[in-house]
C-alpha cells in the first residue's frame, strides 16, 4: 500500500474497531462456555468443561440440533440443482425478459424475511404441511436462493462458450457437454453456493420461528426461547456448536475454492 | 462385432441411454427454450413467495370480529385504516426507518475501509485473516451473536462487572435504542463488506497511483477516484443493509428487550400475541411495499450495482 502515514492510521483505526466489534461476541461466547461457575461472571470462576458435559446429556438440545441439520440438508439438496440450472441459464444464454426474470429471482431478497416467512406459513398451513421439517428446509431454500444463483453465475461467466461448442463439435451430445464441460467449469460456484445455503439454513432463525411448533423447534429458535428467561453458560456451550460449524464451513470454503472468490469482481 | 459390444463401457451405455431419453423428451428443435426450462425450477420455487404474498393480501382485507374471533368473509380496508392511524404503529415504523438509515450510514463508513484494506493489502496473510474475521460472525447467525452481546453488555454483563471492579455503578447498556443500532451495525458489516469488495477489486490500483502522481493526497484520491468508482458496491451494500435492518426481527427482540420493537416485531405480535391475523397481514404487506419502494427507488436512481445477477456487460 503506497499511501501516507495518515492514510494507514485512519484506515487501521476504523478496521480495528470493525474487527473488535465483529469478533467480540464470538470470543465472549467461547470464553463463557468454559466457565466453572453457575452464572457467567467476569472475571470467570475458573475453567471447566462441565457445561459441555451438561449439553451432551440434554436430549432436547441434541434433537433440536439434529432437526436443524435435517432442515439445512433439505435446503441444500433442493438448492443445488435449482440454483445451478438457473445460474447457468442466466449467465450463458440471452434470455428474453432477462431483466424481469432477474428482478423476479431477487424477490427472496427484496421481500422482507418476515413477509416471506408469514406468506409461507399461510401457504403451508393451508396445504396442511405445517409441523413437518421438510417445508422449513424448502422455506430456507427459497429465501436464500439468490445466493446460490449468484455463486453459480459468478463462475459461469468465466466459462468460454467456445469450449462447449468445441465439445459438441467433437461429437458430444448435449448432456455430455453439460456434465463434462459446463458443470466442471461452474463447480467452484456450486460448492460456494451450497456451503452458503447449508450454513445459512443452519442459522436461519426468523423463518424457522414462524414455521416450527413446540414439537419441532430448531436450535436457533430453542436458543432464542431460552435467552429470554435467564443467561446460563449452557446456552454459551450450545452456541459453540454454531461457532464450530461456522469454522468448518470457512475451512472447507477456503480449501475447496479459496475465500478470495468473494473479492473477485464480476 | 459382439466383442466390440462388450468393450463398450457401462458408463457410456448409461450416458447413451440418458442422451436418448433427453433427446426424446426434449428434442433439438426445442433448444431455443432450453434456458427457460433451466430457469423453471427456480421460478416455481420463488413462486411460493408470490403465492404467500397473495395469501397475505387476502388476509389483510379481512377484519377480525373480536366477539367471535372469526374473520370476516367480505373484504374491507378497515385494517389499513387502523394500521395508518394507530399511533403505536407510526412510532414503530418511524423507529425502524430512522434506525435503518443510521445503521446504513454507520455500516458503510466502517465497511469501506475494511473492504479497501482487504482488497488492496499486499499480504495474503492479512487478507485471509480479514476474510476469516468477516465470515466467522457472518456464518454464526444472529441469535448467537445477540446472545454474545447480552453476555458483554447485560446488566450483570462483563462490562458492568468490570466497571464494578473499579467502583463504577452498573449502567444500563442494553434494552435501549443505541444497543439495537449497535447490534444491527455488527450484524450488517459482513454483508456490506462482501458487497463492496468486488466493486473495489474492479478499480485498477494504477488509477490511485496516477492520482497520487498528479499531486492528489490520499483524501482527494478517495473522494474523486475511489469512492465514485466504487459506486456499484455502495449501491449494493446500501440496499442490502437498508432493507435488512429495516425489516430485522432478532436484534430488536433480543437487544431491545421488547421495548424497542421494529415493524417485524409488531407484525409477529399481531400474529402470535393478539392473534389478529388480518392486521398482522396488513402490516406485513405495508412493510413489503415500503421495502420494495426503497429498493426500486435506489435501483431507478443508481442501477442495480453489485446486486445484478446476470451476464456481465462490460
Amino acid at each position: 500500500m503506497n499511501g501516507s502515514r495518515s492514510k494507514s492510521v485512519v484506515l487501521w483505526t476504523l478496521v480495528t474497531i470493525a474487527l473488535v466489534t465483529l469478533s467480540a461476541p464470538t470470543i465472549v461466547v467461547l470464553g463463557a462456555s468454559f466457565t466453572g461457575g453457575n452464572i457467567i461472571t467476569f472475571p470467570p470462576d475458573g475453567l471447566s468443561l462441565r457445561w459441555y458435559a451438561r449439553i451432551s446429556q440434554a436430549s432436547d438440545l441434541r434433537n433440536a440440533f439434529l432437526r436443524t441439520l435435517h432442515v439445512a440438508t433439505v435446503c441444500t439438496i433442493v438448492a443445488i440443482p435449482v440454483g445451478t440450472l438457473a445460474g447457468i441459464a442466466l449467465a450463458k444464454y440471452a434470455v428474453r425478459f432477462e431483466k424481469t426474470i432477474q428482478i423476479y429471482l431477487l424477490l427472496p431478497f427484496t421481500i422482507p424475511l418476515i413477509g416471506s416467512g408469514i406468506g409461507l406459513m399461510l401457504i403451508f398451513g393451508n396445504a396442511g404441511i405445517l409441523g413437518q421439517l421438510w417445508p422449513v428446509g424448502i422455506a430456507c431454500c427459497v429465501i436464500n436462493l439468490p445466493f446460490m444463483i449468484w455463486a453459480v453465475t459468478a463462475s459461469a461467466t468465466g466459462l468460454d462458450p467456445d469450449l462447449e461448442l468445441a465439445a459438441a463439435n467433437c461429437g458430444a451430445p448435449p448432456l455430455q457437454v453439460f456434465f463434462s464441460v459446463t458443470l466442471p467449469a461452474v463447480m467452484p460456484g456450486v460448492i460456494t453456493g451450497s456451503l452458503l445455503m447449508f450454513i445459512l439454513a443452519l442459522n436461519e432463525f426468523l423463518v424457522s420461528l414462524l414455521l416450527v411448533d413446540a414439537r419441532i423447534v430448531t436450535l436457533p429458535v430453542l436458543i432464542y426461547n431460552s435467552i429470554r428467561s435467564i443467561i446460563t453458560p449452557d446456552l454459551a456451550a450450545i452456541s459453540v456448536v454454531f461457532i464450530a460449524c461456522s469454522a468448518v464451513a470457512i475451512f472447507l470454503l477456503d480449501r475447496l475454492v479459496g475465500l478470495d472468490i468473494f473479492l473477485k469482481s464480476k | 462385432m459382439r466383442a466390440a459390444r462388450t468393450a463398450y463401457p457401462l458408463k457410456w451405455r448409461i450416458m447413451d441411454a440418458l442422451e436418448g431419453i433427453a433427446a426424446a423428451i426434449w428434442p433439438a428443435r426445442f433448444r431455443r427454450a432450453t434456458p427457460y426450462l433451466m430457469l423453471l425450477p427456480a421460478v416455481l420455487l420463488v413462486g411460493l413467495l408470490v403465492l404467500g404474498l397473495i395469501q397475505i393480501a387476502d388476509a389483510s382485507l379481512r377484519t377480525l370480529d373480536t366477539t367471535t374471533f372469526q374473520f370476516s368473509d367480505d373484504y374491507s380496508i378497515a385494517n389499513f385504516r387502523r394500521a395508518l392511524t394507530e399511533p403505536l404503529f407510526l412510532v414503530v415504523a418511524q423507529r425502524s426507518l430512522v434506525a435503518a438509515l443510521i445503521v446504513t450510514a454507520v455500516t458503510l463508513v466502517f465497511a469501506f475501509p475494511y473492504a479497501y484494506l482487504m482488497v488492496r493489502t499486499r499480504s495474503p496473510r492479512l487478507r485471509k485473516f480479514l476474510l476469516i474475521a468477516l465470515f466467522l460472525p457472518f456464518f454464526i447467525g444472529q441469535v448467537v451473536r445477540a446472545y454474545g452481546w447480552l453476555i458483554i453488555l447485560g446488566n450483570q454483563g462483563m462490562v458492568n462487572e468490570a466497571l464494578g471492579l473499579i467502583g463504577v455503578a452498573p449502567m444500563r447498556l442494553i434494552y435501549n435504542y443505541p444497543a439495537v443500532l449497535f447490534g444491527l451495525v455488527q450484524y450488517m458489516l459482513p454483508f456490506a463488506v462482501l458487497m463492496l469488495a468486488p466493486a473495489l477489486t474492479a478499480i485498477p490500483e494504477e488509477l490511485e497511483a496516477a492520482a497520487g502522481s498528479l499531486g492528489a493526497n490520499w483524501v482527494r484520491t478517495f473522494i474523486h477516484v475511489v469512492l465514485p468508482l466504487a459506486r456499484p458496491g455502495f449501491i449494493g451494500a446500501g440496499v442490502v443493509v437498508l432493507t435488512l435492518s429495516l425489516t430485522d426481527f432478532a436484534v430488536p427482540a433480543i437487544l431491545g428487550g421488547g421495548s424497542q420493537d421494529f415493524i417485524a416485531n409488531a407484525i409477529y405480535d399481531q400474529f402470535f400475541r393478539t392473534s389478529d391475523q388480518g392486521l398482522g397481514a396488513t402490516l406485513a404487506l405495508m412493510l413489503v411495499a415500503l421495502g420494495s419502494i426503497l429498493v426500486g427507488l435506489v435501483f431507478a436512481l443508481f442501477g442495480a450495482g453489485t446486486l445484478a445477477m446476470g451476464r456481465s456487460r462490460a
